[in-house]
């Protein structure tokens, strides 16, 4: 037990199999990613998330070695792989347009890494069948690739980079072109084949809900840099930055606030609407903070005896089993939204009423405003 | 409703007459490879093979056939290899100030009067002492078939998607192994029509042709020899055989690109 932490064989097995440091990529003078630190633990689904022009797929770029890196180091199970051809890197990509072969059938497409391998055809022929087997398409393996579904193309591709046995497979926003039934479909079947087969998944896209539903952690990006590395449940409840949190649906925004008192882990605040109290302990350099609450977290009026504030109704829409409520504070001009089970025996609050409504301590993030 | 019948009438005869101007001549001459033909009428009491037998006896159009056969396809396969090795470089990094230049330069021979490049391959050759024949004929039509076989190659490598490139060296294939079992396959049809296109410039280029042929001529040549001094029928023959190589070439290509057509529309997944 004690030695799980500090034995030889434990810090074996915290080694990260894929290890960035420094990894930075600039084209021309703009920089598509800023230097940054990543580790990719062995067996975890990690995500990178973050909007269009973040540099996520830049990085999955640079490790998969379509992008040849300005600077940093990559280090794969303890080698150095930088400057590693691209054939030769030991892991597999599922591409964002899938790039199956179009002129192969899905047996050939799927083949394909052993062929050029120079694997038996016994061997070949075994390992095939059971990769079509993992992704359900054992009877489609004649087809052409424009004979196949999108979700059929998807599950294609998979097999075909699980075929060499990687122990890393990067997959670049893989589900954006299918449509949202089929893609939450997908999201379950990607997560079944990672946690059966232990393959590390190094997965990017810019969809919050999926990074969330299917990481064990994720890695959020912000213009080329690392923004903050969790569990999906760190950054939902623990956002650390004012972009996180409103990512991650906290949308309601209190800023400027100031740290007033922090003990016995609850942190006061002031802010211009009231103050208010904030479980954890107060962030480090506690200058710039913003506070950032859910709109489910908050409840109209009497069960929730702190954190209080008196704001307007501006409008009340009902989306079935939830109603979304437009408040805005009388005295600073801050909007709020709440979200709230829709309630079948009271009718919604008019416009232009005042609501007390309030919120828990534990349901709410101190964050860092923007930066720069 | 009238009118618009009329419309169609009217087009129907337009495009009769259009049809009627094209391929009346080359009737005439299939009918005249057979026939005789005195004071403007046709005596369809002559019908032989005679041209044709005549044609076949006379050396020194067979050696000119022979040789428009051999520059051709040796033209052909030369340009083909450089061109290919140009669109490969020029796909890959279109960028390239080597890929810039690659664009003019390749085109010239094919923009430039004839007459130009003819003259100025002459006067190179002559330059540096290598004396005209079949190896200047050849240079010559690879030289000018080159822009089109490059142009139609590079084409289709530009609308392939870079992404299957990097699968497959994702996937382990090294650059040779990429080219074979990726690139090349999606080449095969541009290549066929690239290179019976080229063959058919090739054939009947004349301009430059003359410049650079010494005593072996290709056929254009030699008809072009034959016409000064006076009109044979076996030229209707000849004709009249290229006539029909042409119409058996068309029909492969038409067969060809049909059945390749079936694997054309899978080169694009859909997405």
């Amino acid at each position: 037990m004690a030695n799980h932490e500090t034995g030889g064989l434990a810090a074996n097995q915290d080694l990260p199999l894929l290890r960035i440091r420094g990894l930075g990529v600039r084209f021309g003078t703009f920089n598509a990613i800023n230097p940054l630190d990543l580790d990719v633990r062995d067996g975890e689904f990690l995500t990178i998330l973050g909007p269009s022009g973040s540099g996520k797929t830049t990085l999955l770029r640079a490790i998969a070695g379509f992008q040849a890196p300005s600077e940093g180091g990559i280090e794969f199970d303890g080698r150095d792989i930088a400057d590693m051809p691209i054939n030769r890197r030991p892991f597999n990509t599922v591409f964002q347009d899938y790039a199956l072969f179009p002129h192969m059938t899905v047996r050939e497409n799927v083949s394909f890494g052993l062929r050029v391998r120079g694997t038996g055809r016994k061997r070949l022929n075994d390992r095939v069948d059971s990769a079509l087997g993992i992704v359900g398409l054992e009877e489609l393996g004649a087809r052409y690739p424009s004979q196949l579904s999108g979700g059929q193309q998807q599950r294609t591709a998979l097999a075909r980079a699980m075929i060499c046995e990687p122990r890393l497979i990067l997959l670049d926003e893989p589900l954006a072109a299918l449509d949202a039934a089929l893609r939450r479909q997908m999201q379950n079947f990607l997560k079944s084949v990672q946690r059966q087969s232990g393959i590390t998944f190094l997965f990017v896209t810019h969809d919050q809900s999926e990074a969330t539903t299917m990481s064990d952690r994720i890695c959020v990006m912000r213009s080329g840099s690392i923004e903050q590395i969790g569990t999906p449940r760190d950054l939902y409840y623990r956002p650390k930055s004012k972009f996180v949190a409103s990512f991650f649906g906290a949308s309601n925004i209190i800023e400027p606030c100031e740290v007033i008192d922090a003990r016995n882990d609850v942190t006061s605040v002031r802010t211009a609407v009231g103050t208010f109290a904030v479980a954890g302990p107060a962030p480090e350099g506690g200058s710039g903070l913003a506070l950032a609450v859910r709109p489910e977290a908050f409840g109209i009026g009497n069960g929730k005896p702190v954190n209080q504030v008196e704001l307007t109704v501006v409008s009340v829409s009902f989306i079935g089993s939830e109603t979304i409520t437009e408040l805005r504070h009388r005295d600073a001009s801050l909007e709020f939204k709440m979200k709230t089970r829709s309630d079948p025996a009271a009718s919604p609050p008019a416009p232009g009423s005042v609501l007390t409504v309030g919120f828990d301590p534990a349901e709410c993030a101190l964050v860092s405003g923007d930066r720069g | 409703m009238k009118r618009l019948r009329l419309l169609d009438v009217s087009l129907a005869s337009v495009s009769f007459l259009v049809y009627l101007a094209l391929y009346l001549p080359i009737l005439l001459v299939f009918v005249l490879s057979f026939f005789s033909m005195r004071r403007g009428r046709v005596r369809w009491d002559t019908f032989s093979f005679e041209w044709y037998a005549r044609l076949f006896s006379n050396e020194s159009l067979g050696e000119a056939l022979l040789n428009s056969i051999i520059v051709g396809v040796t033209a052909i396969i030369a340009a083909t290899v450089i061109a290919t090795l140009a669109a490969l470089h020029v796909n890959a990094r279109p960028s390239s100030r080597s890929a810039r230049m690659l664009e003019y330069v390749i085109f010239l021979p094919f923009l430039l009067p004839p007459i130009i490049t003819g003259l100025s391959l002459l006067i190179y050759f002559r330059e540096i002492g290598v004396s005209r024949g079949l190896a200047t004929i050849i240079v010559g039509h690879a030289v000018f078939v080159l822009a089109i076989i490059y142009r139609i190659i590079l084409t289709r490598l530009n609308a392939l998607s870079r992404s299957l490139v990097e699968a497959a060296q994702d996937l382990g294939a090294s650059r040779l192994q990429t080219f074979r079992f990726i690139i090349l396959p999606n080449l095969r049809m541009p290549l066929l029509t690239a290179g019976i296109l080229a063959f058919a410039l090739s054939f009947d280029e004349t301009m430059i042709t003359l410049f650079l042929s010494g005593t072996d001529g290709t056929l254009p040549v030699r008809l072009y020899a034959m016409m000064r001094v006076g009109f044979t029928p076996e030229i209707n023959a000849l004709i009249t055989l290229i006539l029909g190589f042409s119409i058996v070439l068309t029909v492969v290509f038409a067969f060809a690109w049909r059945r390749s057509g079936g694997t054309d529309n899978n080169r694009i997944t859909r997405i």
